[in-house]
């Protein structure tokens, strides 16, 4: 997948549980970790905004693209 | 008025029918050779009893089969799981039964002409249906891109 999702990296790096992050941000603890096992097929941008803003970061902290071999 | 009482309500009678049908179809398995016998009888044509039991207990096992499939897709709409694989699945049994269907009354034909008129509507039930199919596994595609957009 061409596309990772770095939030187990951000979230170490705030120290912040996915429990806490996903009331943060208001989405269910399921979606966040779809979200952060690189499972989730699209991002809104109002979830994008709630994460950079709740772990203080931009969106390339947290999307990576990765080309494929 | 509580739709969603009717709405239970229709699924309720829906079941009932493809069960009483079910029921129907299991019944013929033993009334087909005295149904086939009777047809011979008041047909006033060459004598094809044997040709038609054949022709009768293939469709009837094809019913029992499609008549399966949509009883289990009503279990999976009683179940709010509406757009998915599984359903698409058993609606693409259902629309091979059709073509079975109209495969056996097309070789019927050879005997009784009158039986492509039933092959020409089994085969155009089957082209619906799948029609049906390919729109629920599209349907599918895209309820599953939605629950994974986060």
């Amino acid at each position: 997948m061409p596309i990772i999702v770095n939030l187990d990296v951000m979230m170490a790096k705030r120290k912040i549980s996915a429990g806490d992050l996903a009331e943060k941000i208001n989405i269910t603890p399921a979606n966040l970790s779809i979200l952060k096992n690189n499972k989730a097929k699209a991002v809104r941008f109002s979830t994008l905004e709630a994460i950079c803003s709740a772990l203080d970061c931009q969106p390339g902290d947290i999307l990576e693209f990765v080309k494929d071999e | 008025m509580n739709i969603n009482w009717t709405k239970e309500r229709s699924l309720a009678f829906t079941r009932f029918l493809t069960i009483s049908f079910l029921v129907v179809a299991g019944a013929l398995i033993f009334l087909i050779p005295f149904i086939t016998i009777w047809y011979d009888s008041v047909s006033g044509k060459d004598p094809i009893v044997i040709v038609l039991s054949v022709c009768f207990y293939l469709c009837d096992i094809i019913a029992i089969v499609a008549l399966w499939n949509l009883l289990r897709l009503l279990t999976n709409i009683s179940k709010q799981e509406l757009f998915t694989e599984k359903n698409a699945g058993c609606v693409r049994v259902i629309s091979w039964c059709c073509y079975g269907v109209a495969a056996v009354f097309a070789v019927l034909t050879f005997w009784r002409l009158l039986a492509l008129i039933v092959a020409f509507i089994a085969a155009f039930v089957g082209l619906i249906l799948r029609v049906v199919k390919n729109m629920l596994t599209a349907a599918a595609e895209m309820r599953e891109e939605n629950d994974y957009t986060i």
